[in-house]
């Protein structure tokens, strides 16, 4: 008698241990560290309490809002930023980066240096590496002893530091509980799998934790509203919304960074950007830790490579040409791009090759805006952007003061009694009945005259109706719909301008850019369905929009053989005339030595920084500087110590 | 009397085989399902303020707001998709398989606060007519029928077995090339290694099998990458592309004579890139096998009845090809047999050092980006393999071995 049971108990066994050892944590790698010292500086020491979170329209509940008996206190949360060598942390993950390049990655607020925003005046505390500051700060707030300090309750200064299991979060992870066992704090390392740490329901979200280490991912407008604001922090009581990991409620700074994000003039933005940086440098509740650093890499053939921390390297791919004359280019990329339909993927390997077929309507090299599909900025000074004062009936949807179009329940907000607006002087006000006066913005959007789809078909008015029709129709698959709306009613006037009406209170900087693109209505389907006739459920399923779509941009998607290449072909029709290169092909490879490999035998012309990033096969391109250009910069993407003020 | 015994026996086989399926389905789907992270997790890492009903919307996407076992039954055989319908009247349509918007309690546990899920919000049940109205709501077929569901993450929206077609043909290529490879090179110098026990042979087979079975096949991977890609390229000699399946543009490979063009996607380009990876595969596969035949070989040459064949005068060689080589090769059939999976599952490792696109980077891919509905396919297919394989070196066993007999 065969024992075939063994055997099936065995199949089934075989399957449930692949998927438990697929769900095993990665190893915990060692690595050299190079000493880096920076010069002592001495600083005023500002002592802040966490503030009981009482702003509208989050209800908070006190029980839940009692101080971490540590991070509760602002000195020790400076002393530990004074304990950090942060120049050693980054030594430890970019052994291969001159000292210029290490020391442009150091950051002291939460705006990346190069920012239009950053402000690095002598208001904002620094925190060079001071040990002795640091063990000074502690002993002050009442911390002693050897070689781990403790309270006079005999309290214990134990932090649980919570991050991924990422190999290079391990590595300065390790250096940083190094250097904080040198001042006395006992760190307890907790890498968890990424899936905790980022989950819906776990981790971040839920606050669990004390010290947590992280990326956020920088932008041309940075932003931070859901970040930093008071009535962003996650807790039971609002089911865990809000992006305000630590629990951080300074008023000051909630209110610069509310203000910052319903600001239409930069010159006030960066006011309240300064501000708020004042009070995040002071109360030091994430401690940036550094930019991280990103790579690339191309052939030194091809002219006009520039890649940005702020956009994806091929949003100039219409300016490329090789030097040797060669018309063709082969581009490695780490991950294949889940779809090609832009409104239900966002991937930063799918925004490179989006670019090379669709562009984009502005671009932001380098933290700032250019006009690309759009034809100009809508600003006040040249008449696209218009600030209207209305007198709003009640009832009538707005935008409430802190600039959403629904509540959190998803309902539309209109005006009525105890809503939170804000009036005609941009001024915060709880509406009490009857009318209010209140801004309405206008804007004008031009995209180029001479725009053509690939197949040759001049874009019009209908593609730009189709675009609004379907990316507003909340079946359409995609995430947010915030922009859509906030939109009050939208005036085509030409095959490529039209007139958005926001809703009054819209007041968000970032409205310059279109909230409409375009789709090709004419387009007929291989089942012989004109795309316009198409019902938006459909749409991320059809070969036409999520495999091979038409574009206006540079080049055409012609080609995609799945987990191996795209090939793209210089579009003919290209509003911008007439491209040095006339074949892309993208390369898939998943692992970044085999791409290094690749790049150095010429199989691949150029790598972005999403393929490369900035591990030890960076040194192996740059070894090779004879036959590569390699351009090596601070990345947008910053990590930080998040304190968590109280947990819930 | 035999036939008989064979179809009892398979029909028997082919239950227990459905029955250990539907385990590890179970298994595979429940443990998938409880699994932190998925597809909601990249709310966290944007600057993003999303209202209940957004977040209800995008769970029902993917059909995170059904229950789990109603989420399994959909997946495994397409049901349920709706009420029934018999007779003008639709049955069931407000049977409740889901719930939009959970309520939550929360309650300190260890004096944290712990959020739970406490029954649903009032008129936010998901009915069985919400499964049939719902236009965004996808009628499925299930597994059992064809139907994998559709990719979250890789190919968004789109089928899984898309996914699954555009990888198999390289695996399969790949992977049955190395099998055979290591048919034909590990049984023969099995056999050497044992008739040559403790020869000078013996002992350069077995140190190579011991250095081939511990060699990490990444690091014998990228070894090979350096030697035969890299160096080989700047020393002039012939070398191999470093990865790939086939090269996206033609290319030169330096010769004793003279530069050759490689046409991509030509017979020579296709076969040039599998080199590396196959060599890799079968050298790794070579090292066990060897050494599994050298000791059954070794074993069957100490019975009896080799002795006595030996004694009756029969040449070493039909001795050794006739009756010790059959013999020992029958504990081999199983492992061959179990190699099958393999053929179709790939090697993850390998396909990823040399961006073999296969089912192996595929499965990788699809852990580490949270894809489940692909995890779960490529789970389901191997395990569909590794019974069949149960069944089919039980069957084999029978013809290597007359005195085995199926009952």
């Amino acid at each position: 008698m065969i024992k075939s049971k063994r055997f099936s108990v065995l199949a089934g066994l075989s399957v449930a241990g692949m998927v438990i050892a697929a769900c095993a944590p990665q190893a915990v790698i060692q690595t050299q560290v190079v000493q880096v010292t920076a010069p002592p500086e001495v600083q005023e020491v500002i002592q802040t309490q966490v503030v009981e979170v009482t702003s509208a329209p989050v209800e908070v509940n006190t029980a839940f809002t009692t101080p971490h008996p540590i991070l509760g206190d602002a000195r020790v949360r400076q002393a530990i930023a004074y304990c950090t060598n942060r120049p050693e942390l980054i030594a430890s993950v970019y052994p291969w980066a001159s000292e210029e390049v290490q020391a442009g990655l150091l950051m002291d607020t939460n705006i990346n240096s190069a920012s239009w925003a950053s402000y690095s005046g002598p208001e904002i505390q620094t925190y060079p590496f001071d040990p002795e500051k640091g063990k000074a700060l502690l002993e002050e707030a009442g911390w002693t002893g050897e070689p781990f300090r403790s309270n006079a309750d005999g309290f214990p200064m134990f932090l649980r530091f919570t991050t991924t299991t990422a190999a290079f979060r391990v590595t300065w992870a390790s250096v940083f509980e190094q250097q904080m066992a040198a001042c006395g704090i006992q760190i307890v390392r907790n890498h968890v799998p990424a899936s905790w740490w980022f989950g819906s329901e776990s981790g971040l979200v839920r606050r669990d934790f004390e010290l947590g280490a992280y990326a956020w991912v920088g932008e041309t407008d940075p932003k931070g509203q859901t970040l930093y604001a008071c009535n962003q922090i996650p807790l039971p009581t609002n089911n865990w919304t809000g992006q305000n990991y630590m629990g951080w409620c300074n008023e000051a700074a909630s209110n610069a960074i509310q203000a910052a994000n319903n600001s239409l003039d930069q010159a006030e933005r960066i006011e309240q950007y300064k501000l708020f940086q004042i009070e995040f440098a002071k109360d030091m509740v994430s401690l940036p830790v550094f930019q991280r650093a990103e790579g690339n890499a191309a052939t030194l053939a091809l002219q006009n490579f520039k890649p940005s921390a702020t956009e994806y390297y091929t949003w100039n791919s219409h300016e490329w040409s090789l030097t040797d004359g060669g018309e063709e280019l082969v581009l490695g990329l780490s991950q294949e791009p889940a779809s090609m339909y832009t409104l239900i993927e966002s991937a930063a390997v799918q925004r490179t090759v989006a670019y090379l077929v669709f562009e984009g309507a502005i671009t932001q090299y380098n933290y700032n805006y250019q006009t690309d599909l759009q034809a100009e900025i809508p600003t006040i000074d040249n008449g696209g952007l218009v600030i209207n004062t209305v007198d709003v009936a009640e009832g009538t949807e707005i935008i409430d003061a802190t600039g959403q179009a629904t509540d959190a329940e998803g309902n539309m907000v209109t005006l009525s009694a105890g809503v939170s607006i804000q009036n005609e002087n941009g001024e915060v006000v709880t509406f009490e009945g009857g009318s209010a006066m209140m801004r309405q913005l206008v804007v004008s959007y031009k995209f180029q005259d001479n725009l053509t789809w690939s197949d040759g078909e001049p874009v019009k008015q209908a593609d730009f109706e189709l675009a609004y029709a379907n990316d507003c129709n909340e079946e359409s698959g995609a995430v947010d719909y915030s922009t859509c709306r906030a939109i009050e009613s939208v005036e085509f006037t030409g095959d490529t301008a039209f007139t958005v009406t926001y809703k009054p209170g819209y007041f968000a900087p970032l409205s310059f850019i279109s909230p409409i693109g375009l789709y090709p209505s004419h387009q007929v389907l291989s089942d012989g369905r004109v795309l316009a006739d198409v019902p938006t459920t459909e749409w991320s399923s059809l070969p036409e929009i999520a495999d091979t779509p038409l574009g206006v941009g540079p080049f055409i998607l012609t080609e995609w053989n799945k987990g191996q290449s795209l090939v793209l072909e210089a579009n003919p029709f290209y509003w911008g005339g007439e491209l040095a290169i006339k074949k892309i092909t993208i390369l898939i490879v998943q692992d970044t030595k085999s791409a290094v490999a690749q790049l150095l035998t010429g199989d691949i012309d150029v790598i972005g920084s999403e393929t490369l990033g900035a591990g030890e096969e960076v040194q192996t391109v740059l070894d090779n500087q004879d036959t590569l250009q390699v351009l090596i910069e601070p990345s947008a993407t910053w990590e930080h110590i998040d304190m968590n003020l109280f947990i819930p | 009397m035999a036939t008989q015994a064979m179809v009892n026996f398979l029909i028997r086989r082919v239950f227990e085989m459905a029955i250990v399926l539907f385990l590890s389905a179970l298994a595979s789907y429940t443990l998938l399902s409880f699994a932190p992270g998925g597809p909601l997790s990249f709310l966290t890492s944007v600057q993003i303020r999303l209202n209940a009903d957004d977040i209800a919307r995008i769970r029902a996407n993917y059909e995170l707001d059904l229950f789990v076992p109603v989420r399994f039954t959909r997946w495994l055989i397409g049901q349920p998709n709706g009420p029934l319908y018999i007779g003008g009247q639709l049955i069931g349509a407000d049977v409740v398989v889901g719930c939009r918007i959970p309520d939550t309690i929360n309650v300190v546990e260890n004096g944290k606060v712990v959020t739970r899920e406490a029954g649903c919000r009032a008129g936010q049940d998901v009915t069985l007519l919400d499964l049939a109205a719902d236009p965004t709501r996808r009628q499925v077929r299930g597994v059992l029928f064809g139907d994998f569901g559709l990719s979250h993450q890789i190919l968004r929206n789109r089928p899984v077995w898309t996914l699954v077609e555009s990888r198999l043909p390289y695996t399969i290529q790949l992977m049955l090339m190395s099998t055979t490879l290591s048919i034909l090179i590990g049984v023969p110098l099995g056999v050497y290694s044992a008739v040559k026990q403790y020869s000078i042979f013996d002992y350069i087979v077995t140190t190579l099998s011991f250095f081939g079975s511990s060699m990490p096949t990444f690091f014998f991977g990228l070894l090979m990458i350096m030697l035969f890609a890299l160096y080989f390229e700047q020393w002039n000699l012939p070398h191999l592309p470093p990865g790939n399946a086939i090269a996206v543009r033609d290319w030169t490979m330096g010769t004793f004579m003279g530069d050759w063009r490689i046409e991509a996607g030509s017979l020579a380009d296709r076969a040039l890139h599998m080199i590396m990876p196959t060599t890799v595969l079968t050298l790794f596969t070579v090292a066990g096998w060897s050494r599994f035949v050298r000791g059954s070989m070794l074993e069957v040459l100490r019975q009896d009845y080799v002795r006595t064949a030996r004694a009756k005068g029969l040449w070493e060689r039909v001795v050794i090809a006739k009756h010790a080589l059959r013999n020992a090769l029958i504990p081999f059939v199983t492992i061959v047999v179990f190699s099958i999976p393999g053929v179709f599952g790939g090697a993850i490792i390998t396909e990823t050092v040399f961006n073999w696109p296969g089912m192996g980077r595929l499965y990788f891919d699809a852990l580490g980006r949270s894809d489940y509905p692909v995890a779960m396919a490529l789970l389901m297919i191997t395990a569909f393999l590794t019974v069949v394989a149960t069944l089919v070196s039980d069957i084999l066993y029978t013809v290597v071995d007359p005195r085995i007999r199926l009952s």
